[in-house]
């Protein structure tokens, strides 16, 4: 059964820019937010550590993080989170795959792209290897 | 002096240790304890582990914290804190594309080691090679060849 790294906090109301910050870097990670309430990642040692530093931080903005490693008792519900971060991976790589079918794509732009996207795609979406075959097909091309 | 981490060390506390015998401490030891346990003060001087002096702070790594907490300013040595920020942190801006390569070597330094002690005698000579590299490439090459 797989298991998850919640995390849900508290931050100081001023300055709101805290909360932009700590919001993004969530982002960033890949981590999914349920009901407005609580942040979810898939529990693995490189996600764990970032979700301990980053509580870490909020704790030093003066606010409170808690967070927690758990299992659902529903595995279908499990299955429906591993669904939505397939979705949120997949629908970076189907963008960059559209981007490369264009005339002159920007290459190395691309490449940066599916670069933040791997480091998200925690459950191995069939669309990666895809662009990055895309990809290495596309380099050194003359048109 | 005695310092404690906890156990299952990474990119940044291999740097950390690192720093801290080539440095900052040089008779330094080390001593690991399990993850999310608490450290004793007998156990020495905590570092990375969060909430402690040498930890994480404002979105740098412990290697960052050493280096300002101990007055250091080493271009090379600031030019590879950016490195274990970018591979530790959830960097925004990334400037060192070596990062994600020394993070994964890193990782995988203490999958093959059989314990910490092992990885951070490992992890050393990596820190070692870094720094010497940077350094020569940190000199401008002259024309002359000289």
């Amino acid at each position: 059964m797989s298991s998850w790294l919640l995390l849900h906090y508290k931050l100081p109301n001023k300055p709101s820019a805290l909360r932009v910050y700590i919001w993004r870097k969530l982002k960033r990670l890949g981590a999914i937010l349920l009901h407005e309430a609580v942040w979810v990642l898939p529990d693995l040692p490189r996600t764990a550590e970032q979700i301990q530093w980053l509580a870490a931080e909020i704790e030093e903005m003066g606010g409170n993080a808690f967070y927690w490693r758990a299992t659902s008792l529903l595995s279908i519900q499990g299955d429906s989170i591993v669904h939505q971060f397939q979705e949120q991976v997949d629908t970076i790589y189907s963008n960059l795959l559209k981007r490369l079918e264009k005339s002159k794509p920007d290459l190395q732009e691309i490449s940066r792209e599916y670069q933040l996207a791997l480091a998200q795609d925690f459950f191995h979406s069939k669309l990666g290897p895809l662009v990055r075959e895309k990809l290495t097909a596309k380099r050194g091309e003359r048109s | 002096m005695k310092w404690v981490t906890w156990q299952n060390i990474g990119v940044d506390r291999m740097a950390s240790i690192w720093l801290i015998r080539r440095w900052i401490d040089p008779a330094a030891e080390f001593s690991f304890i399990p993850v999310g346990e608490k450290p004793l003060s007998e156990n020495g001087e905590p570092f990375d582990i969060p909430g402690a002096r040498y930890s994480h702070h404002g979105g740098h790594c412990t290697f960052h914290a050493l280096l300002k907490e101990q007055n250091i300013h080493d271009p090379i040595l600031k030019q590879i804190a950016q490195m274990v920020d970018e591979a530790d942190e959830v960097p925004e801006v990334s400037l060192e594309p070596a990062a994600l390569g020394l993070d994964l070597i890193c990782r995988g330094l203490r999958r093959i080691s059989t314990d910490d002690f092992e990885a951070l005698e490992r992890g050393s000579l990596i820190y070692d090679a870094l720094y010497a590299q940077l350094e020569s490439d940190s000199t401008p090459s002259r024309p002359d060849g000289k």
